[in-house]
């Protein structure tokens, strides 16, 4: 701390509210608070908050028992969604070299997908009666709905990346190669967009349709999921072209999406904490049992902020010049932002569903 | 274990006789969970009424609830914070006497307040020292260190809590297999087995009653309300056990009656903090068909407020997910449509 200030007095008087901003902000932990009472607009006052009535402390919800299958589920069924959604897109609307985003798209969407039921199957409780799910269709369990919507959407997303490895001659020339390449891929796309749409979207849906206030006092977490899953993907798949060698066009496209995607989520994000507010400390905060370093470290700052920022300086600064490891940084940091926003949500739930005083707060009237 | 066994001996040793037949009978127990049978003729909506103005405290109906339900004990755990070691609802705990100590309140509201009505509190023990202090002018003293807690500002509130039975019940509504069912008697049950132990309905239970029992059969458990006992014409084992009829059983529109009627009394006598949890309240959009009279507010009980409905959030946050997947979907479009 000392150093600023006796550069602050050498370098005149221009440079001095940099440095009073840093030395105002001795340490992380202090920015992080900062920016968790600036975003929730709730600034935690202990004693009041000891003042309300409640019974010892004993958390009034049950704890969620969802842990790593779920967090990697929401992961890789963002990416298979968002990877559908943005090969179905470049097929339907895009220019002839667009075909590797398709070609991509569509093998990464199956391959993020595979994962996925073996997943949940493994988070059951008794995982042998997973069938059981599909004895029902019920519209009011989020639950079913999805369950139906990834059994829908798997039957999309296998049969459209097959006739893409048919169309692409990884199946041979046999008559049954012939048969599922000539099968109308564009049409089953447009049925299938709207089944990844909604598997990159419903879990968000999941998690706001419980009593947990940090997932349902805000109603944006599904929409906060879709635009990560589109983010994700769109840094997945050039990633993927990057590696191979893509059209720079393609790739602009690419990267023009991830741009807009990344500024959506930031708007959701900052929406979301201002509405959940004090249900949002778990997330933000930097108190026991409270995510924020992780948060605003690899989440909102390394995973959201910084790629947006070095994406907006690449799409000013880069015409038709071609920056291969910068490329590169930011889609690797927007995947990082995207697991560790499932991370978050999912580890700071479990903290909201301790918290009885916040959460008898979240249930007056 | 062994049942699994046993059930797959006996399974074997009764199909035996041809492998088509054998499978044929085995497919058939794999698709009963699919199977819908014919629910029961409906009965009047049954629940319980707990008064926690009589409650003593002595757990019996925690005792007995676990001895008819069969259900293991718990771990035992010195919570260090009051008589209540359970310390909430569980898989294996259906339910739990609560013990809320109340020191240092300030002088109680009864002694220096009139009743609500204006009328002078309801208590004939006492009208003969009441009339000689009328006449004499002297207050009647108790000897030292007798004062009785009615005089006392400090309480212990004790309470049994229980599963809420809600008319609308986010576990109900969460359950993705059709596991839990309402009842010919408007109760919430969970069938055992077609239950797969998602867990989704803890998520969903306001109240943080509903649990899924991870040292046992992973399965979500509750009270079924003694769902076996209402069948054979029984009341259920708690409200059996319960010496003070501190816990009531019996019809829900009979017992909200009982309920109003109980409260009413106990404003007249001066207890003004009395209130009803569940009975006119609209808790959940629906009430409760299990409910409480507290003697404080519903949070002193760790009861929310008013809970918001899980299954209300489902229609916003689907209208916002519409919202950005079709921003994202337009701008897709658009940004590979330019050339």
């Amino acid at each position: 701390m000392q150093m600023p200030h006796i550069a602050g007095k050498r370098a005149g008087e221009w440079l001095s509210p940099l440095f009073t901003a840093i030395s105002t902000a001795p340490s992380t932990q202090d920015t992080f608070e900062q920016l968790a009472r600036l975003t929730t607009g709730y600034t935690p006052n202990p004693e009041q908050e000891q003042q309300e009535p409640g019974y010892y402390d004993y958390p009034v919800l049950k704890k969620p028992f969802w842990d790593w299958e779920i967090i990697w589920y929401f992961f890789m069924g963002g990416l298979a969604a968002g990877c559908y959604i943005i090969a179905t897109i470049a097929a339907l609307f895009g220019s002839e070299q667009d075909r590797v985003v398709r070609r991509t798209g569509y093998y990464l969407s199956l391959l993020a997908l595979l994962p996925c039921p073996a997943l949940l199957i493994k988070d059951l409780g008794r995982p042998e009666r997973f069938l059981n799910m599909l004895r029902i269709y019920k519209f009011r369990s989020p639950m079913s709905v999805g369950v139906w919507g990834l059994l829908s959407f798997s039957l999309f997303s296998g049969l459209t990346a097959v006739i893409q490895a048919a169309r692409d001659g990884l199946l041979g020339r046999w008559w049954g190669a012939r048969l599922l390449a000539s099968l109308p891929q564009k049409l089953l796309a447009i049925p299938g967009g709207f089944a990844s749409a909604f598997l990159g979207g419903y879990t968000g849906v999941l998690l706001t349709a419980t009593s947990i206030p940090l997932w349902s006092r805000s109603k944006l977490l599904g929409g906060i999921f879709i635009t990560s899953a589109v983010s994700t993907s769109s840094a997945l798949i050039s990633l993927v072209l990057r590696l191979v060698g893509a059209p720079a066009k393609t790739l602009h496209k690419l990267e023009r999406l991830e741009w807009v995607a990344m500024l959506v989520e930031m708007v959701g994000l900052l929406a979301f904490l201002r509405q959940s507010g004090r249900a949002a400390r778990p997330l933000v905060g930097t108190g026991p049992n409270e995510h924020g370093h992780t948060f605003w470290r690899f989440m909102f700052g390394g995973g959201l902020v910084l790629p947006w920022l070095l994406q907006t300086s690449a799409l000013l600064g880069r015409k038709n010049k071609k920056n291969t490891t910068g490329g590169l940084l930011i889609s690797l940091l927007v995947l990082v932002g995207g697991y560790f926003l499932r991370y978050c949500i999912i580890k700071a739930g479990h903290s909201s569903s301790k918290d009885a005083r916040t959460t008898l707060w979240n249930a007056r009237k | 274990m062994a049942v699994v066994e046993n059930t797959q001996q006996s399974l074997g040793s009764r199909f035996a006789e041809t492998p088509v037949q054998t499978s044929l009978e085995l497919l058939g127990e794999m698709l009963k969970p699919f199977r819908k049978e014919e629910p029961p003729p409906p009965q009047p909506a049954m629940g319980f009424f707990t008064d926690t103005s009589i409650c003593i405290g002595c757990k019996a109906c925690e005792v007995a609830c676990k001895q008819w339900n069969q259900l293991p004990a718990t771990t035992p755990f010195w919570s260090g914070t009051s008589y209540d070691n359970t310390r909430g609802l569980g898989a294996t705990t259906w339910r739990h006497v609560q013990f809320i100590e109340q020191i240092g309140r300030g002088p109680s509201a009864p002694a220096t307040s009139p009743a609500p009505d204006g009328q002078r509190p309801n208590l004939p023990l006492l009208d003969r020292q009441i009339k000689e202090a009328q006449s004499n002018g002297t207050i009647p003293q108790t000897p030292p260190g007798t004062a009785l807690p009615f005089f006392n500002s400090e309480r212990w509130l004790m309470s049994s809590d229980v599963c809420k039975h809600c008319v609308n019940a986010p576990c109900h509504e969460a359950c993705p297999t059709g596991a839990i069912i309402r009842t010919e008697f408007d109760t919430v049950y969970v069938q055992q087995d077609i239950c797969n132990g998602c867990g989704y309905c803890t998520l969903a239970c306001p109240f943080g009653v509903i649990a899924r029992d991870d040292e046992g059969d992973r399965l979500a458990h509750k009270c079924t309300l003694c769902y076996d006992r209402l069948k054979d014409g029984l009341e259920p084992a708690c409200a059996k056990a319960c010496p003070t009829k501190s816990i009531q059983f019996g019809e829900v529109e009979v017992l909200k009656e009982r309920a109003r009627a109980r409260v009413g009394e106990l404003h007249a006598r001066g207890v003004s903090e009395a209130r009803l949890y569940g009975v006119d309240d609209n808790i959940l959009d629906g009430g409760l068909n299990s409910f409480f009279l507290l003697l404080d507010r519903p949070e002193v009980y760790n009861l929310p407020e008013n809970p918001p409905r899980p299954s209300l959030n489902v229609a916003p946050a689907s209208f916002w997910t519409v919202v950005a997947a079709s921003l994202l979907g337009l701008i897709g479009i658009i940004l590979f449509r330019k050339e």
